[in-house]
């Protein structure tokens, strides 16, 4: 029983990682930066390989779909002929192995075609929409780890006082409660009772939006230093980035705590205390380092959910960001734009995974970089 | 740690301080939609799209409260003897937004262009446009293939783009040939229009900003809006909190009556009821089992809770009668209309030859999920049917999934329920895009009719150029489609808005309003006092 | 094979008392006792709802317009809908589905991912590793929610398709898993003892390491029972799960939420309810996990 136990807890703490420790040796910094490359070469290989196997599983899944995707783009009451015009520039006669390699062909130069609800090229909506979604996601990323990692240290430093107890309450909250519900009863309170809030879209109508540089409102309003824009779209980025925080923030506070506690009991602790060192640097300087890893480990996957429910808040808050694109997409079966809004996501998961790898060596040097998987 | 909280508290506190500060035009005008709107006057024909159109476009000619049609663009216009050509003077000083002037050859290319993309409103001259032919600058020229008597009705659908901008951003090679796309991506989000209002902003479904035409040639009332926004929202508590903070001018039409009981409490807030040119449907398909049998038809007929819908779910409406609303031009008043009469329901349903596995063949009736309301309907209707034994299957379908599926006869569900309206103002504008054979595969048929007597009796009432012995076929029509008992009439369109009657003066709202899609909410009517 | 049975099960202690200190380690948590009844509570009220509901119409077919609309009261205790339904029968019969598409959803997932888990496990770094592997990093690579929702458009929505939408997304994640615990016992001492019996594969994989994978999938499972539950609510509340009338906690909030904040009651007590059932599933899995002395998380 006990190696399935301790097996058990590293698979759930990490599922992305196969446990194969390698000898401890002391890294020279040449060597180092060699296997980062191998590391990074290796990673990169393998995401290309997941992309593609991501793009063929989410053509097929659009492939499958009833419709003629020809009737649908040209409108009800298109004449025939540009029907089946259409139909030959888009390769629908050929089978679908060659349908997909004209699209992989197009997709890797940027063209995914055009979306049949905004009439547009997909490529075009995505560059408009993703800047909105990141900006979103960054924002409730910071939120979460922020606040994430206060409450769990709260919640360790003051283990098994009330404080604790409230803040283990407030987790299970943001863990049992679907993101729409806190958005609707954010909006609720904060927009409609105590009017703190904008409910709708990135900039109230009056304010002049910053030009476009990044796509992202609010760091475009820093660059061209304009504070009112600013200002007007933190307000409007405020709540859906809570919302959609408040469940994996309270994942990183339990983390966080546990991960806490566990290393707490640890010999080098008890050692540390014997020695005298303050209470307040042991926390500080030696606790929470260590004990932050598995919580950054969980950020990743963490990050993955944050981007599945941007999908409902989008829709809630009116956020013209890539998920209500392509939950839109979905439900009006604009295949074009739903293969390219869910490769979009598969490209944005795979970067963040090898990067929350990297952050997790520079934080523990036992874990060298790990090749396989 | 503390420091941390600290900062946390004084973004609060920030946040608080300066909770408002918004800088706005002088007499806004912002109003909520159901998205997509399309701007492009080949591609757009729904609601919001006709509203954004009709807003920045010009027109040959306008219609009136009672849609006769009068001169816009057109000065005069003259028809030959045989009906089939059509001639109208245009005016000299009508500009285009970025300076050009509007001859008769920009008519001519939007016609041209509409016909050949096919989509929007292209069905209302395809097929009978022959030529357009623009003589000189002032004059163009109409040649229809045959004589058409509600011609100059459907000319509010030709809204006029500017021939030189649009092929200045053609890009080839597209799918029109020589013309390239014919300008199609480029008008997604631009417009070459001359109207009262010019695109100002438009963010593909997040919002469409429009600004005063200070250059507009006809005058308009100093108080007309000066910046006419259209959000891309339905969302009930988002339209309440932009209302509540009077971020909202009209709410749009498809706002529950719970909403809209609760908008109407909000300060200088009124209800707008607007009769509509169109008509609630339940679309029964009469190709497929069970509902092909006329006498399970008219079980469902008769078994429909009509009062209901029309004191209950949409209070105020009044009950259809057959398949036009009152008040369109051509409306016969003296035909059947169903009643609920539950015994009548069960004799016509035991003649039906399902009657005896009623339980095998359950009725799929599909609502549209944007319109909340619509499910209300769909699930009196459940109940209803419940009643004398017919299954029913109650499914909620994108709009978009709605007009792929109807394309099909095999995918069309046996009923849907739409919100219909006709796209100019008379009765045959309806009596075709419902019934006639080349709507079958459009979402404004669900019926799948295609009874040929039906389409000659129409072609015929349609070459009729004598208006009164029209609307004489036109009552014929109705009662031959009322026999068949293709559809539930509910109730003839009536759009609930709320607005802010306090600083708004809206003709429509007080009932003067043509019966025309897209004209109820245009700025040039519209006055705003602050 | 006797040898094998004891180093599987370790020290062999009687089933009795196994059983006690799993007890003993399970309930040292007040809070998974509270999951452990809730739980329980939640099953019973749904298994017999058509006993317990005050108005089991409302379920169904029914539709009372002269009863719309009404707040709590002591006649309806959740109050009712904008159809006249009754309000706490429709929340009862909605735990009905939230637990039908967990255990749909479970029963499944847990084979298929285990059986490619334990599969690829035995098998290290052979094809078969690579190619089931391969396959779950593709699956894995978005977030479920999104290949859900893509998976619902491409079905009819309903209820079943919803079910089969999330188990499509979710049975790598147990393969991955076991695939960790399996691939490291391969090179255990009882594995490869059983190996020079002569022990079929199969007994290998499913006597040998299968067992010890067992509280691990345990573990899991109860932790992704309040999973299911939100995945499948969020795809009702944007249309694509449970079609109406069914009961729906998730598009009961999604229709509420148009009524608010006037009829709170109509989105509140549905929002209630599955945060209820969500919260006694994670107590539950949190006990389960202690009793099986993983780390808390």
């Amino acid at each position: 029983m006990k190696f399935t136990v301790l097996q058990a807890g590293r698979v759930l703490f990490w599922i992305h990682r196969k446990t194969k420790e390698g000898p401890a040796e002391q890294p020279c910094s040449a060597r180092n930066s060699m296997r980062l490359v191998r590391f990074l070469a290796k990673r990169l290989m393998h995401a290309a390989f997941v992309l593609i196997g991501l793009s063929i599983l989410i053509f097929l899944i659009a492939r499958v779909m009833p419709g003629n995707p020809a009737r649908m783009a040209m409108g009800p009451r298109a004449p025939q002929w540009a029907i089946e015009k259409l139909e030959k520039q888009m390769y629908l006669d050929r089978p679908l192995p060659i349908q997909y390699f004209y699209w992989f062909k197009s997709a890797i130069s940027g063209d995914f075609g055009d979306s049949l609800v905004t009439k547009r090229s997909v490529s075009e909506d995505i560059i408009e929409y993703f800047p909105a979604s990141l900006e979103l996601a960054i924002y409730a990323a910071v939120f979460m780890g922020i606040a994430g990692v206060v409450l769990g240290t709260v919640s360790g430093w003051f283990a098994n006082t009330w404080i604790d107890n409230l803040v283990r309450v407030i987790a299970y909250i943001g863990i049992v409660t679907p993101s729409f519900v806190f958005a609707i009863f954010f909006v609720l309170i904060f927009s409609y009772w105590l009017e703190l809030f904008p409910t709708i879209g990135r900039l109230s109508s009056g304010i002049d939006g910053p030009p476009v540089i990044t796509g992202m409102v609010t760091l475009d309003a820093l660059i061209t230093g304009n504070p009112a824009a600013f200002w007007d779209g933190l307000k409007h980025i405020f709540l859906p980035a809570v919302s959609l925080a408040m469940g994996p923030m309270a994942q990183e506070a339990r983390i966080t705590r546990s991960s806490l506690a566990d290393n707490a009991g640890k010999d080098f602790i008890a050692a540390e205390r014997a020695c005298g060192i303050p209470e307040r640097t042991i926390m500080f300087k030696y606790l929470l380092k260590p004990s932050l890893i598995p919580t950054i480990s969980i950020y990743g996957l963490d990050f993955a959910s944050l981007m599945g429910n941007a999908f409902l808040i989008e829709l809630i808050f009116n956020w013209p960001g890539l998920s209500r694109y392509g939950m839109n997409a979905i439900l009006q079966k604009d295949l074009n734009a739903v293969i390219a809004a869910i490769m979009v996501f598969g490209v944005v998961f795979v970067i963040v995974n090898i990067a929350i790898d990297l952050a997790v060596e520079r934080l523990d040097p036992r874990i060298r970089f790990r090749t396989g998987g | 740690m503390k420091v941390l909280l600290k900062a946390l508290g004084g973004i609060v506190v920030f946040t608080l301080a300066f909770s408002c500060i918004a800088q706005a035009a002088d007499r806004p005008l912002r109003t909520t939609w159901a998205w997509p709107t399309y701007i492009d006057p080949a591609v757009g024909s729904d609601n919001s799209s006709t509203n954004a159109l009709g807003n920045m476009y010009d027109t040959l000619v306008v219609p009136d409260k009672t849609g006769a049609p009068q001169p816009h663009l057109a000065t005069s216009w003259n028809v030959s003897k045989d009906g089939k050509a059509w001639t109208f003077k245009l005016r000299r000083d009508v500009k285009f937004h970025n300076g050009d002037p509007l001859t008769s050859s920009d008519v001519k290319f939007s016609m041209d262009r509409m016909l050949t993309i096919g989509e929007g409103f292209a069905h209302l001259f395809s097929g009978k446009v022959d030529a357009v032919e623009a003589p000189d600058t002032s004059t163009v020229i109409f040649k229809l293939k045959d004589p058409f008597g509600p011609f100059l009705s459907t000319l509010f659908r030709l809204y006029v783009v500017n021939q030189k901008q649009v092929m200045a951003n053609v890009i080839t090679p597209g799918p029109y040939g020589d013309k390239g796309d014919f300008g199609k991506k480029w008008l997604v989000s631009h417009t070459a229009a001359s109207g009262p209002y010019k695109l100002k902003e438009f963010k593909v479904e997040e919002r469409l900003v429009m600004s005063l035409n200070t250059d507009y040639w006809q005058t308009l009332d100093p108080l007309v809006p000066d910046e006419y926004t259209m959000l891309g929202t339905t969302e009930a508590i988002t339209v309440r909190t932009l209302m509540s903070r009077g971020e909202l001018e009209v709410a749009d039409r498809w706002q529950s009556n719970e909403s809209l009981n609760a908008l109407s409490r909000i300060k200088g807030v009124g209800l707008a009821k607007i009769n509509g040119p169109g008509q609630f449907y339940a679309m029964i398909h009469t190709k497929k089992p069970p509902t092909d049998d006329i006498h399970f038809r008219k079980a469902m007929a008769y078994a429909m809770d009509y009062d209901t819908v029309t004191t209950h779910l949409f209070p105020g409406t009044t009950q259809a009668k057959g398949p036009i609303p009152r008040m369109m031009p051509g409306f016969d008043d003296s035909v059947f209309q169903y009643r609920r009469d539950l015994d009548k329901a069960r004799a016509e349903l035991e003649k039906s030859r399902y009657y005896s596995a009623l339980d095998k063949n359950p009725v799929v009736i599909h609502w549209i999920a944007e319109v909340p309301d619509e499910e209300k309907v769909a699930l009196l209707f459940m109940s209803n049917m419940a009643e004398i034994g017919i299954n029913v299957d109650v499914v909620k379908v994108p709009w978009m999934s709605v007009v792929e599926e109807t394309a099909a006869m095999d995918t069309s569900p046996h009923i849907v329920t739409i919100f219909d309206e006709a796209h100019y103002p008379e009765a045959a504008a309806l009596l075709q895009s419902r019934y006639a054979s080349p709507s079958a595969n459009t979402w404004e048929q669900n019926e799948w009719l295609l009874d040929s007597t039906y389409d000659t009796m129409l072609e015929e009432a349609l070459k009729t150029m004598d208006r009164e012995s029209r609307f004489k076929q036109y009552a014929e029509l109705q009662h031959y489609i009322v026999e068949q008992c293709p559809t539930l009439f509910m109730f003839d369109v009536m759009s609930r808005h709320a607005y802010r009657s306090d600083i708004m003066d809206w003709p429509a709202a007080r009932g003067e309003v043509p019966p025309v899609q897209g004209y109820e909410l245009l700025g040039r009517y519209i006055k705003i006092r602050k | 094979m006797a040898v094998t049975r004891i180093l599987t099960t370790g020290t062999a202690p009687n089933r009795g008392e196994n059983a006690r200190r799993n007890w003993y380690r399970f309930s040292r948590n007040p809070l998974s006792i509270i999951g452990l009844t809730m739980v329980i509570l939640i099953l019973i009220l749904a298994v017999a709802a058509p006993i317990i509901a005050p108005h089991p119409p409302s379920a169904g077919k029914f539709l009372n317009f002269s009863m719309a609309s009404r707040a709590p009261s002591a006649e309806n205790w959740c109050g009712t809908d904008v159809f006249g339904r009754d309000i706490l029968t429709r929340v009862l019969y909605g735990f009905r589905f939230s637990l039908m598409m967990v255990v749909v959803v479970l029963s499944l997932v847990v084979p298929v991912g285990v059986f490619f888990g334990l599969l690829a496990g035995y098998y290290r770094s052979t094809w078969i590793d690579t190619g089931i592997m391969r396959i779950t990093d593709i699956f894995v690579s978005i977030p479920p929610l999104v290949l859900a929702l893509a998976i619902c458009a491409v079905l009819t929505p309903g209820v079943f398709n919803a079910m089969v939408a999330v188990s499509l997304m979710w049975w790598p994640w147990y393969t991955r898993m076991v695939y960790g615990v399996a691939s490291s016992l391969r090179g255990e001492f009882f594995v490869q003892a059983a190996e020079l019996t002569g022990a079929g594969k199969w007994h290998i994989l499913f006597k040998e390491i299968l067992p010890n994978c067992l509280s691990s999938i345990l573990t899991k499972m109860s932790l992704d029972a309040g999973w299911v539950i939100l995945i499948g609510a969020s795809l009702s509340f944007v249309g694509l799960g449970a079609q109406a009338p069914t009961p729906d906690l998730g598009s009961m909030v999604a229709e509420g939420s148009k009524y608010l904040p006037d009829q709170w009651w109509i989105s509140v007590f549905p929002a209630f309810g599955i945060m209820l059932v969500v919260l006694a599933f994670n107590l539950l899995g949190d006990g389960i996990r202690d009793m099986f002395g993983t780390e808390r998380g």
